[in-house]
């Protein structure tokens, strides 16, 4: 195809956006509610995972040292265990502080009660406290502290850390499945619209085809057409949900202590991404509705 | 220039269109293809256009094959003659040059070409101040005069037209052939399909019979006595 006749179809897909402007705005209403719908489980489940992953650093788990180990060997051991890859922080608890910390939890502020526990009489053993950066790798990484010298127990965690991983799983899961749900509809609905705008257009197609048009030039004006259409309602979504989550979160940080992900951090890739798959969505609807359209019944010169 | 080789044209519900039609039309001349509704008409015009392909025998157009003419070629194929239709088949949010235009960008021509090209056709069919109306301001022999202009932009080889005549006042058909006949006189094959008999008496050209999906007559121009 010649490049004039492509600026000049380019042209006549903008003119037929105001011509059909009906049609258009309709288009443009569907797109950006699938968008918004899309966008607004994109938003909840990257909370969601925002706050899974807030959970799962603060849980951490307990690495016992062995009794009387000298503390030299405890913080060679805790090197050790810092440096594995699944270890977001190592921090070390001396038995005094873990004793400490008992006496507090019992009560007991003037250490009476375990007054014979303290000092070289303490049974605790030195330990870490140690967060992951995945809980799913667990199992792993336990087994790997384990293995360190020095290192007496750890405390038993999987079954939380199964727990939080399969939870994270799930939503992920189920995110994309209706991120994929919600973009078939769109592309469904997209692609009928444009249907409906075509059989509306069904004599100029046959006119054109009378003439000599080829497939290509009856489908570029409305490729170009759902494209544009597709940026607009892009650009509209994005604008909605940006303006309609920041007023929700602030509602929900007012009642609870739930930090919501700010709509700053992805405001960018929110909007180009939805300008994007506008586009997309546009361009895809025209290649197939066109498609279906001029194999069946748009062949033919309508009326003969 | 157009051939029918015993061609025969059979639908899938069965309805038999068209039977052994054997045809011959040289280049430059003018032919009315008569025939009553459901003689066959539409299908011989169909299978001219492309639209259809022959059941059985050969169609051979400007040295084409039809029946081995791949789907994507149709369009080049028809850039090679212009057709005009009953209802004129204008767009009616366009303006009369744009409506001729369009047929110009369709094969890729510059809008130099455009610009230079349009106003001559449309001078042709005396419409040359009415470029920038809209069809529906115009009258229907007008309209019909705007798609013959649409039909000639792209100097085709051969013009068939659909009862050009058939949404135009009497009068005014007259007119619309005289102007066929004028783009014959320039060298232009014309095929024209039409049930108006004073058209055909008076402008006796020759006369292709079609009853029944047959050949029934087939006359070469020949002096008809003039009734109106």
């Amino acid at each position: 195809m010649k490049l004039r006749s492509l600026r000049y179809l380019g042209r006549e897909g903008i003119k037929n956006i105001w011509s059909n402007r009906t049609m258009s705005f309709a288009s443009v209403g569907v797109l950006v509610s699938c968008l918004l719908m899309t966008g607004a489980a994109v938003l909840f489940s990257m909370n969601i995972n925002a706050g899974m992953k807030t959970i799962e650093g603060n849980n951490s788990v307990r690495v016992y040292m062995k009794q009387g180990l000298p503390t030299l060997s405890a913080v060679k051991a805790g090197e050790e265990i810092k440096k594995l890859d699944n270890v977001a922080s190592c921090e070390f608890v001396p038995k005094d502080e873990a004793i400490k910390q008992y006496m507090n939890m019992l009560g007991d502020k003037d250490g009476t009660m375990l007054a014979g526990m303290t000092g070289k009489d303490n049974p605790l053993p030195d330990a870490y406290k140690v967060s992951f950066k995945d809980l799913s790798q667990y199992k792993k990484t336990a087994e790997q502290i384990k293995k360190i010298s020095g290192v007496d127990t750890i405390n038993d965690y999987s079954d939380i850390a199964n727990k939080l991983t399969n939870l994270d799983r799930i939503v992920t899961t189920a995110g994309s499945w209706i991120i994929l749900l919600l973009s078939l509809v769109s592309l469904f609905i997209i692609s009928n619209t444009i249907r409906v705008t075509m059989f509306s257009r069904r004599l100029e197609i046959s006119i054109m085809k009378s003439v000599g048009a080829t497939d290509w030039f009856v489908r570029v004006p409305f490729v170009v057409e759902g494209v544009i259409i597709g940026v607009i309602s892009g650009a509209l979504a994005s604008l909605i949900l940006i303006l309609g989550y920041d007023k929700l979160i602030s509602v929900v940080t007012s009642i609870t202590v739930f930090t919501p992900i700010p709509i700053r951090s992805v405001a960018t890739t929110l909007t180009l991404c939805f300008i994007a798959a506008g586009a997309l969505f546009g361009a895809l609807g025209g290649i197939i509705s066109i498609g279906r359209y001029l194999k069946n019944e748009g062949g033919d010169i309508v009326g003969w | 220039m157009i051939e029918f080789q015993n061609v025969s044209k059979v639908y899938s519900n069965g309805t038999k269109a068209l039977r052994n039609v054997s045809l011959k039309v040289d280049k430059g001349e003018f032919v009315f293809i008569v025939g009553s509704s459901g003689a066959g008409k539409s299908t011989f015009l169909k299978l001219i256009m492309c639209e259809e392909r022959p059941s059985e025998g050969e169609i051979v157009i400007n040295d084409m094959c039809l029946s081995r003419l791949k789907r994507r070629d149709v369009p080049f194929y028809r850039r090679t003659m212009g057709i005009v239709f009953q209802d004129f088949r204008l767009i009616d949010n366009m303006t009369v040059f744009d409506n001729v235009a369009f047929a110009m960008h369709i094969v890729g021509a510059s809008q130099r070409e455009i610009r230079k090209r349009v106003p001559y056709i449309l001078g042709l069919v005396n419409l040359q101040d009415k470029q920038s109306c809209r069809p529906t301001e115009l009258s229907g022999g007008e309209q019909q005069r705007v798609g013959l202009a649409r039909a000639l932009v792209n100097n085709p080889k051969l013009i068939v037209a659909d009862e050009p005549t058939g949404n135009v006042d009497p009068a005014l058909s007259f007119e619309i052939v005289d102007l066929l006949s004028e783009i014959n006189r320039r060298g232009t094959t014309i095929l024209m399909v039409t049930h108006e008999h004073t058209l055909v008496k008076h402008f006796q050209k020759r006369v292709v019979e079609i009853h029944d999906g047959e050949v029934v007559a087939d006359s070469a121009a020949q002096e008809v006595p003039h009734e109106a």
